[in-house]
């Protein structure tokens, strides 16, 4: 993996990939109060939201979503308008449905040529690229266009979208829980009610203090934190969570009763259910 | 950027709240005759899709971006071939989540 120190974050594309490999990342800057951000991972947007961005915070602050700072994004639609006129650069429109957006595409090695070659108008692609203002219009200069195969990725790249924006939403504490699970339930092909469904265990990606200890706090804690938890009067009994974060009950107890005695989580009807204390 | 004319994601439900605006939907070709195409919308209904259909062949699912014309039938202005395997589930459920919770990330 490349350093994205390496690199100057608003010229260059930080190696750091797609959104799915900086998860921590993401998790983080919706746990935190922390605004503004800069998330330096490749995020899926639609043009609506780029759209919007630029009218509520102004094209000096750059594309800000839910207090994160994009620098760069994904993006996925038709191509229309192909214009080769000029030797060194390809431009084309962008429409993704939501609305459409112009694109550049620098021509410099013969990669660039070939892989512009097999992009023509009609043609659905991904999008990579960096978001620029300049002379007063907005600008998706890409640096990598490549046709849809499976169009699959079309429903995925929205699927997407919405995951990305839930994620980071102000009110998260609500929302992130349950759109995770409206997207499960949309991959699992199930039609499933929120309260039946079988959470998954928010595993936390934070702690790799090698502090074993630590994590399991943080894992019960999270996994009480979840909406659907938060949600049940009666708490979750002990069984439940260990059963969830895949923990011998006997190793959770020490840990529960810690986190009691610090006034994070209480017990509710019995000894056994717990739910967490809600700041 | 312009985001005067987007083309909502519906399936075939979705349709009629749409007559006369842009949408868009992938249908599982039944038929084709000169000028129609009718399918299977992803969440079984059916769809008839009017308009210069595109060079055959078609593959099995089709996506049609087009004006809704009758919570039935759409006048197709760009046909996309979408293969001969797709997620119909998953698409329905975007169309229900572009059409509800996220409709502000659409249109």
């Amino acid at each position: 993996m490349f350093s994205s120190s390496q690199f100057e974050p608003n010229s260059a594309f930080s190696g750091g990939g797609f959104m799915s490999s900086q998860p921590s990342q993401a998790y983080e800057s919706s746990s935190s109060t922390a605004k503004n951000r800069e998330f330096q991972g490749l995020v899926p947007v639609t043009v609506k939201q780029i759209t919007e961005c630029f009218q509520t915070s102004g094209e000096k602050s750059g594309l800000v979503i839910n207090g994160i700072s994009l620098t760069n994004v994904s993006l996925v639609g038709l191509v229309c308008d192909k214009d080769v006129s000029k030797v060194t650069e390809v431009r084309f429109t962008l429409d993704d449905g939501t609305g459409r957006i112009d694109c550049k595409r620098w021509v410099n090695e013969t990669f660039d040529a070939r892989e512009m070659e097999s992009v023509r108008d009609g043609t659905y692609v991904r999008v990579n690229g960096h978001l620029k203002t300049f002379q007063g219009k907005t600008q998706l200069l890409v640096f990598s266009v490549r046709p849809i195969m499976d169009f699959n990725e079309v429903t995925f790249h929205y699927i997407e979208c919405i995951h990305f924006y839930s994620q980071n939403s102000e009110s998260q504490g609500q929302q992130v829980g349950d759109v995770t699970q409206s997207v499960n339930t949309t991959f699992q092909g199930g039609s499933n009610t929120n309260q039946a469904t079988p959470l998954n265990p928010v595993v936390s990606s934070q702690n790799n203090d090698g502090n074993g200890r630590k994590n399991l706090d943080d894992m019960i804690l999270d996994y009480l934190k979840q909406p659907a938890c938060t949600a049940r009067q009666q708490g979750i009994h002990i069984d439940e969570i260990a059963q969830q974060l895949k923990v011998p009950k006997n190793k959770l107890e020490g840990v529960v009763q810690s986190l009691e005695g610090d006034g994070l989580i209480y017990s509710t009807i019995d000894e056994y259910h717990f739910k967490h204390v809600e700041l | 950027m312009d985001t005067s004319s987007p083309s909502v994601f519906v399936n075939g439900a979705l349709m009629r709240r749409y007559v006369g605006q842009k949408v868009r939907t992938v249908i599982q070709v039944i038929g084709s005759d000169i000028g129609s195409v009718v399918g299977k919308s992803t969440d079984d209904l059916q769809i008839v899709v009017r308009g210069s259909s595109p060079t055959p062949p078609l593959t099995t699912y089709l996506e049609v971006i087009g004006i809704a014309e009758s919570d039935n039938a759409i006048r197709a202005e760009t046909w996309t071939n979408f293969g001969n395997s797709f997620g119909t589930h998953n698409y329905n459920e975007l169309c229900k989540l572009a059409n509800g919770e996220f409709k502000h990330l659409f249109i």
